[in-house]
């Protein structure tokens, strides 16, 4: 602890123990104790006692029956366990009595301050802190913390009771670190007396009447196997797992939610997963008594698992997908579908018994699509995978919830009335079919994929959140579509699918929902990004109105709406698909150039969002050699810098030093290194001389800004800057001619300019910099410092632990009755 | 029983991020998603864990609700959807869906900015998160799904800012946010319908206050700015882009324009524009002046405050600055106040709340030597006022709208432990209804009597109309009909439909009765002195006496029989059906008495 620390630490006891001053700030104390935690983790607790007397003092004043404050009395536990986390310092605070008067009876335990729950969870995190050592142990069991542990887990409060089963765990770690490790085969019977009471409660939970209780007791188990894998977890599991499958027998399976997690962590566990008891069938019981809704996630964390007998994935699988079987049998779908999801072993099921009512169907095929989902991409999914059933059933799922299928049955008129213009289903199909277009499938279901998406994405019914997934299933199927064969184009069937999509995209651009304008314009710009080369789609795209669509966008209302558009024009133009100015259907010509519209926005525009989408597009232009900016690259720099350079955003100004990043590689040579900011000479310098080189980029006035950003308020700015600087150093060190030999008193008045703009003044321009005087201002500059000082948070002096004492103290008797606001 | 459960995850005995769970119907709902500007670690957000342990969040919840645009109640709102992973519904008025993404977007930089914090949510992620919003308008009854909807009532608070009545089947929850009932300089006051829900989730900031007269601290905050002025010096408000910084601008326009003052007043670049922008676009939202007043004058239009350019802090001479962010931890505020900090006729005026570890803190807290950066030490010379202006109901407002809404019980949040304390010992003597203060973590649990709609048929309460009795939902009267329970419906109609429509034969049922009575004349006379004695005494009632010597009254039939074994005893068999039950007993227990003597 540095001494200021230590000075000001003895007021702050004698003000945490006066009851009459209240603690202003209920953070202040977390952050108090994450000080003292970094103390103890980098030193000696004992020392830090020994030095710092007040705190033993405001440990001791906590004994004192009084008015405390809860928030005081949990600071003083937990900071009582940090200090006796260390054995030394538990002996040294055990001399005083002062442990068990603090976590025994006679401590808050038995006073009024125990019906605050802050106090009962800094009594368990200070138990928490503390049993770290044999010691403790000991001290645990006399002063019979484990019983009050045992009452804690049924705590009103869910942060306390989740604590106290936490602690139960680490309790039986520790004891069982020591003996039962040393002898793998110990029995329970031979398990320290700590470690006994604790199973001993587990059985009697689990043996009890009441669901809370079985549920603790499930808790409990899972956190174990969850985290330790030693021997004697496989003893416990052994002596555990007939009292756990005996809850299978009751109806209804009581705590099936912590049950299914229970049995996932033992079949997860290396230790557990391996042994032979009994395991597996009790999984495959589990998955047969358990409702639908209650065994989908153990039938998917089954599948999860690298190893698992192959007759319990299969059954495991099957109750996966019941639903979506009972979905394709509603609708009479073609046998073949049905069969191969079918034909995994489950028992036939009727929609009435497993989607009766409309919450249960809604809740389960919810469920049901989204366990599909993570299942599909994971290596260890079921194989053969039923890739064109499982299509069938969500193109079906999702042609029920629009009216547009048919049903043929009663079953699937009922199915049909329960989902039609569901929209929570609708999200959760279009996520799945999306994954789905990982793998293939038969052409008819994908054409009919593509149908499915289509009258999505036409239909006036549509959500805007069922639109936006609508648009990224239907770029996932584009991309997997498989390309024709010797080019690069789309395949015929995808060529005709967007043919009938691009009149569709400009209704959605038009959109009175912003949120669809926007998804409408993100997926244009995915699309532009990935075939925008493409003859067959550039012809669709420019045969449409969405060009000229999406450019007046760039004057919507809604500014997510004109970032957006400035990407996508961004793109449109790169790739030479914007609608040219001087085109036969454009009369009147005058068309203000994509180039003035956007630098317009960037200096104009009152949001953030579209002058960061500008600067994203210039920089990319930049580095793509765009035609509009080859033409004279030096007046595009120079513009797009000054106008960023005032820029009240910190991030358009970051974007400008990466535009000038570009500039400058361009000018100079790219940097060998894959890290642009890496201070390595290039590995062949260029063999003009230096003052050449860098000519341009002071005729674009990038060393202004560069300077200038330098001794921004904003530190990501600053720091790119500097690095900016540091790799333009490093690049003029390779070069021939002048070695910043510059006009003295020019340099000086440069040095003096930016001293200025680090004192915080703004100051003049500099003007036109001559090249000799940006290297010798550059060589004079200590930027290696600098990068040192802004790596530094910027707000570590007000981070720092002095800074909080300052102000803890600083509030007492600033605040007023009334003063604790808020916003 | 069917029961509300509510759990505070934030707000619960504490100011610091409003997360709240709501379980009512079987339906689950979380009211805010804040964040904690104290803390720049996860603890800044709710624990989530306690609600992903129940499965996929999107299962689990079934929508988001936030009530205004502060952060301490959506700050969290882009993590919980986009890094938590919620897919579900979010539900808040169109313009706290407008100016949120403007804040969280400000405090994104911030955190990026000055705490170089990298595991924090993106642009792209507030966005996507913003898309998951359904905007609500005041007293819209919006369906979540078929059982539950919501619906928002007016605030005050901040723009947009509204209280919510969820519902679900009859039982209802209102929760309030924070609110205001007195109306200020641009917003009305909070109001809300005689919903009488179950629970009224109420925050309770100044529970023990009654505020001084805002007209006091108006005239204060002018005293005190005007002063700095006169005597040349530079006034520094910190404020937040949008909320009370439009009040102090409104306050401060009128002034000047009043006094005919000329020294500048500059509010930051950009936000006046945007301000004006969401005030003009969400006119009714606003107190009722200035809705009237705006079409001659837009009060956001503001004559005497232009946009801020950084160089102007240098300029010489007095001005007004109100910049951002509002507890000086970064950006603008900061820069202008490490420039004027050192002369003492200039000032800072502090208009809200300042966490721990920001210079608005320090400064608040009566610390004047600052260290910054560089181990650079900063003399604050400048003079320090702390006047708060933030909008909530105090203890008499929360007390106005506890007997408006009429609620059966109520839940105090946002608040300190010990000054709900008092509250809610006010609520219940003053209420007589219950009220619960949960600290973070607590679940309370009301029982509720579940309310079961019955249709009745058309012919059952024709013919209970034709008996010249109209319903009257203040006299409850008793019905006779046959309640059927079919596809989750319950109907209630006559016996005679009920047959017909499940195709059932109607079966008698019968009471009978013996009753002895001493009389050795035939059968016959027995049942004829019966006849008498009942037609005498019942003169209401139709008693007949039929052809084989039986008597009637009503269905009740009375048989006379020779005892077998006693000639000198009669047997009277009664006998009634379950509808005349009543009549029957009555003629049971008449005849048990005995006939009266014949007159000789």
């Amino acid at each position: 602890m540095d001494p200021e620390c230590s000075q000001l630490l003895p007021a702050l006891c004698s003000v945490l123990a006066d009851p009459r001053q209240p603690v202003a700030d209920d953070t202040c104390l977390e952050k108090l104790l994450d000080w003292f935690k970094t103390i103890t983790e980098a030193g000696s607790s004992l020392l830090l006692l020994q030095e710092n007397p007040c705190l033993l003092g405001l440990l001791c004043h906590m004994l004192k029956p009084q008015d405390l404050s809860p928030r005081v009395l949990a600071f003083s536990l937990r900071l009582a366990g940090m200090l006796a986390a260390q054995e030394d310092c538990f002996q040294y605070l055990q001399q005083g009595e002062l442990l068990p008067r603090l976590f025994g009876e006679a401590g808050p335990l038995g006073g009024a301050a125990w019906t605050a729950p802050s106090v009962r969870s800094g009594w368990i995190q200070g138990l928490r802190s503390l049993a770290r050592h044999p010691s403790a142990l000991c001290f645990l069991a006399d002063c019979g913390a484990v019983d009050t542990i045992f009452s804690l887990q049924g705590d009103s409060s869910l942060f306390v009771a989740s604590a106290a089963g936490q602690l139960l765990v680490h309790i039986l770690g520790l004891s069982l670190q020591g003996p039962a490790e040393g002898h793998p085969g110990l029995q329970t019977g031979d398990w320290p007396v700590c470690a006994q009471k604790i199973v001993s409660h587990i059985e009697e939970s689990l043996r009890s009447a009441a669901t809370p209780q079985i549920t603790q007791a499930l808790n409990v188990l899972t956190t174990t196997f969850g985290h330790c894998h030693s021997p004697w977890t496989q003893v416990l599991w052994v002596r555990l797992s007939p009292l756990v499958a005996c809850l299978l027998e009751k109806d209804p399976v009581p705590a099936a939610h912590s049950l299914v997690d229970l049995l996932l962590s033992v079949a997860r566990s290396p230790v557990l997963s391996s042994s032979s008891c009994g395991l597996w069938e009790t999984l495959a019981q589990t998955l047969s008594h358990l409702s639908p809704t209650q065994a989908g996630p153990l039938a998917l964390g089954i599948l999860k698992l690298q190893e698992c007998p192959q007759a319990l994935r299969a059954q495991a699988f099957a109750v996966l997908l019941q639903p979506l079987t009972c979905v394709l049998e509603a609708t009479a779908q073609a046998p073949g579908l049905l069969d191969s999801l079918d034909g995994t072993g489950g028992a036939s099921v009727t929609v009435d018994t497993l989607l009766p009512s409309k919450a249960a169907c809604v809740g389960l095929l919810c469920r049901t699509l989204a366990h599909l989902e993570l299942l599909q991409p994971l290596p260890q999914r079921p194989s053969p995978w039923p890739q064109a059933p499982l299509l069938g059933a969500t193109v079906t799922i999702l042609r029920l919830c629009s009216g547009s299928a048919t049903p043929t049955s009663d079953a699937g008129g009922h199915l049909c009335a329960f989902l039609v213009g569901c929209v929570r289903v609708q999200r959760a199909a279009l996520d799945f079919l999306g994954t789905l277009s990982q793998g293939t499938g038969p052409r008819e279901l994908v054409t009919q994929v593509f149908a499915v998406l289509l009258e999505y994405l036409t239909s006036p019914d549509s959500s805007p959140t069922v639109l936006k997934k609508a648009f990224q299933a239907t770029f996932r199927w584009l991309q997997s579509s498989p390309e024709t064969p010797g080019c690069s184009d789309l395949d015929p069937h995808a060529q005709l699918f967007l043919r009938e999509l691009l009149p569709v995209l400009p209704k959605r651009l038009c959109s009175p929902c912003w949120e669809v304008r926007d998804s409408g314009l993100e997926f244009l710009t995915q699309m532009i990004g990935r075939w925008g080369g493409q003859a067959g789609f550039r012809r669709a795209l420019l045969a449409s109105e969405v060009p000229e669509l999406t450019e007046q966008l760039l004057r919507d209302p809604e500014s997510y709406v004109r970032a957006s558009a400035v990407a996508a024009t961004g793109q449109l133009s790169s790739q030479g698909l914007r609608v040219t100015p001087a085109s036969p259907e454009h009369p009147g010509g005058q068309q203000k150039s994509l180039l003035a519209e956007l630098l317009h926005i960037l200096s104009t525009d009152s949001e953030g969002f579209p002058r960061r989408a500008v600067m994203h597009v210039f920089t990319q232009w930049l580095r793509d050699g765009h035609a509009d900016v080859a033409g004279d690259t030096e007046r595009f720099v120079a513009r797009v810098l000054q106008v960023a350079s005032q820029d009240l955003d910190w991030e358009v100004r970051a974007q400008g030093l990466e535009l000038a990043l570009v500039f400058l590689e361009q000018t100079l040579g790219r940097p060998s290194s894959h890290c642009p900011y890496a201070v390595t000479p290039p590995v062949a310098a260029p063999p003009s001389p230096l003052a050449q080189a860098l000519r341009p980029l002071c005729r674009v006035q990038l060393f202004e800004f560069a300077f200038r950003a330098l001794f921004d308020c904003d530190r990501p700015v600053a720091q790119k800057s500097c690095d900016l600087l540091l790799f333009l150093r490093a690049q003029t060190a390779s070069y021939s001619g002048p070695q910043g030999s510059g006009n003295v008193p020019e340099v000086a008045s440069v040095e003096a300019a930016l001293q200025r703009w680090q004192a915080g003044d703004q100051g003049q321009p500099l003007g036109y910099l001559e090249p000799e005087v940006v290297v010798a201002v550059l060589r004079s500059m200590d930027l290696e410092g600098l990068r040192g000082a802004l790596a530094e948070s910027s707000d570590r002096v007000e981070k720092s632990p002095q800074s909080l004492l300052q102000d803890m103290l600083a509030t007492v008797g600033a605040l007023g009755e009334d003063e604790a606001d808020c916003y | 029983m069917p029961e509300i459960r509510v759990t505070p995850l934030g707000a619960g005995q504490d100011v610091g991020r409003s997360c709240i769970l709501v379980s009512i119907g079987g339906k689950n709902v979380m009211l805010d998603c804040g964040m904690h500007m104290g803390f720049n670690d996860d603890r800044r957000f709710p624990d989530f864990s306690y609600i992903t342990r129940n499965g996929r969040l999107t299962d689990f919840l079934d929508c988001v609700i936030i009530s205004h645009f502060h952060l301490d109640h959506c700050g969290a709102l882009p993590y919980f959807s986009e890094m938590v992973g919620y897919d579900g519904p979010i539900y808040m008025t169109h313009p706290t869906q407008a100016i949120c993404p403007i804040l969280l977007e400000d405090y994104r930089k911030i955190a990026v900015d000055k705490k170089g914090e990298a595991n924090f949510f993106t642009s792209q992620m507030i966005k996507d998160c913003m898309k998951k919003v359904v905007a609500v308008h005041l007293h819209q009854t919006v369906q979540v799904d078929d059982e539950l909807e919501i619906k928002a009532y007016y605030a005050g608070h901040v723009l947009g800012a509204a209280m919510f009545q969820i519902k679900v089947g009859s039982e209802s929850v209102v929760y309030t946010g924070d609110y205001n009932m007195t109306p200020d300089r641009h917003l009305g006051a909070a109001w809300i319908d005689k919903c009488r829900p179950n629970l009224l989730i109420t925050e309770s900031t100044y529970a023990t206050t009654i505020r001084d007269s805002k007209r006091c601290r108006e005239r204060d905050f002018l005293k005190k700015v005007h002063e700095a002025v006169e005597r040349g010096g530079k006034v520094l408000i910190p404020v937040f882009a949008l909320g009370r910084a439009q009040e102090l601008c409104i306050l401060l326009e009128t002034f000047w324009e009043r006094m005919n003052l000329k020294a500048p007043i500059y509010f930051s670049t950009g936000l006046t524009e945007k301000a004006n922008h969401y005030y003009k676009l969400f006119i009714t939202w606003t107190n009722q002046k200035i809705r009237k007043t705006f079409v001659q004058r837009n009060m956001f239009e503001f004559k005497h405050i232009k946009a801020f350019d950084r160089a102007f802090a240098d300029n010489p001479g007095p001005m007004v600055v109100f910049a951002t962010p509002g507890m000086l931890h970064a950006g603008q505020s900061l820069q202008i106040f490490r420039k004027w900090a050192g002369n003492e006729k200039n000032m800072v005026i502090m208009p809200g709340y300042c966490v721990q570890g920001t210079v608005g803190h320090k400064i608040l807290s009566g610390q004047r030597k600052l260290e910054m950066e560089g181990r650079q030490v900063l003399e604050v010379k400048m003079q320090v006022e702390y006047m708060s202006f933030s909008a909530h109901a105090d203890a008499k407002g929360i007390m106005q709208l506890v007997g408006q809404a009429e609620p059966e019980s109520v839940l105090l949040v946002h608040g300190e432990a010990k000054k709900m304390e008092f509250l809610k010992q006010k609520i219940e003597q003053e209420f007589r209804v219950s009220c619960y203060m949960p600290a973070n973590g607590e679940t309370v649990t009301l029982p509720t009597s579940p309310s079961i709609p019955v249709g009745i048929s058309l012919g059952l309460l024709k013919r209970e109309m034709a008996q010249g009795l109209l319903p009257d939902a203040k006299k409850p009267r008793l019905l006779h009909g046959t309640l059927i329970m079919k596809d989750s419906n319950f109907r209630l109609v006559s016996s005679e439909q009920a047959l017909k429509e499940l195709g059932l034969a109607e079966h008698q049922l019968r009471f009978t009765c013996r009753v002895h009575l001493h009389d050795p004349r035939k059968e016959q006379e027995t049942a004829m002195r019966v006849y008498s004695h009942l037609k005498s005494v019942l003169k209401e009632h139709c008693v007949q006496h039929l052809p084989d010597g039986s008597v009637t009254v009503e269905s009740i039939l009375i048989q006379a029989a020779a005892h077998s074994e006693d000639p000198g005893t009669k047997v009277l068999l009664v006998s009634w059906t379950y509808q005349d039950e009543e009549l029957g007993s009555h003629l049971t227990s008449l005849l048990k008495k005995g006939l009266p003597q014949a007159a000789s």
